[in-house]
């Protein structure tokens, strides 16, 4: 990785249009998750992966109490509306 | 992470089974309500629940297993063993609607005229856009090996280069089938020709799409740097299911589109 930080211009030249050449980042994403701050994996890459299980925990308990809102409309059937 | 005294996976509590549980609850449901009540909000809500599942749980398997280290020899095996075993139920799957439609093809009713295919269905020319999937598809099973043996060598553009190929195959395939299903002379209300054509090629289209989807997550991965030339597990996955998918196509076209024409 580090020749190919040194020489960036052969890289381009190297390799054709449909393989852009990506820094390796796995590294850096293995320190991430490897920390020892006793974060379960899915919150531990940080503030966006709080913001999705947040968002998708609403989702599920307000999709809950809409089933169960359909389940009282449609078991009445006789509501006139 | 050295605290383990084994090489097993014991997983994070994770909320991703109870999402996906009540995904499912929703989306089901949400089918009824449709049906009963003209409302289509429950079950939209249930499939973006259900995506968003998907994307977290599978992000976390990535994260477990490429950055975490997890995935040892014992914990691989395992995985092997589940992908094998979703196969095989997938199989059975199938198998149900080749039954359903060798039972009506081998014993035609009077009401069909007695004769298969059916009296007033034209059939698709088996010879025509049928081949032409059946050979894109045995080309894309071509790519994809070759797409392995690049990734098993270190190749690292090869890999990219036949892993994409193998994606566009898969495209073409969809694009070639929706427009057979567009002109089609018959369609799925016509008897129960119709209903085991479309049921049985639909839901091999269906896993077209996913098998694509899977192959797909595996290129960005491949460009992220993520398999290793000893341990690509996810793309070995993803091509036992892309052969999968190939196989099915082919007792389909010889079944539906080849002798039952």
């Amino acid at each position: 990785m580090n020749r190919l930080l040194n020489v960036p211009v052969a890289a381009v030249r190297a390799f054709s249009s449909s393989s852009r050449n990506l820094k390796n980042k796995v590294p850096e994403a293995q320190k991430l998750f490897q920390e020892d701050n006793g974060l379960p994996v899915h919150i531990k890459g940080g503030t966006s992966d709080v913001l999705l299980y947040r968002a998708t925990m609403l989702l599920t308990a307000a999709g809950t109490c809409y089933s169960l809102y359909w389940l009282l409309v449609a078991s009445m059937p006789n509501k006139k509306e | 992470m050295a605290h383990q005294a084994h090489a097993y996976h014991m997983v994070d509590p994770s909320p991703w089974p109870l999402t996906g549980a009540v995904s499912a609850l929703l989306m089901t449901s949400g089918l009824a309500i449709w049906m009963h009540f003209h409302s289509t909000t429950l079950m939209s809500l249930g499939l973006v629940l259900l995506l968003l599942t998907m994307y977290q749980w599978w992000r976390d398997i990535i994260r477990e297993g490429t950055f975490q280290g997890h995935h040892t020899p014992p914990v691989q095996k395992g995985l092997r063993y589940g992908m094998i075993l979703f196969i095989t139920s997938e199989v059975f799957f199938f198998l149900g609607f080749f039954w359903a439609f060798y039972h009506s093809s081998l014993a035609p009713t009077p009401e069909l005229g007695g004769c298969w295919p059916p009296t007033g269905i034209t059939t698709l020319n088996p010879f025509e856009v049928p081949l032409l999937n059946t050979a894109v598809l045995l080309a894309s099973g071509v790519t994809v090996t070759w797409a392995h043996h690049s990734i098993m060598e270190g190749q690292r553009k090869q890999a990219l280069q036949s892993l994409a190929l193998t994606i566009l195959l898969g495209f073409y395939f969809t694009a070639l089938q929706a427009m057979e299903y567009y002109e089609a002379p018959f369609t799925i209300a016509d008897g129960v020709y119709g209903s085991t054509f479309f049921v049985a090629t639909g839901f091999h289209g269906l896993h077209v799409i996913i098998g694509s989807t899977f192959l797909t997550v595996c290129l960005l991965r491949q460009m992220l740097h993520h398999f290793t030339s000893e341990h690509h597990f996810g793309f070995e996955a993803a091509a036992w299911y892309w052969h999968f998918v190939d196989v099915v196509w082919l007792f389909l076209y010889i079944s539906i589109y080849w002798w039952g024409s």
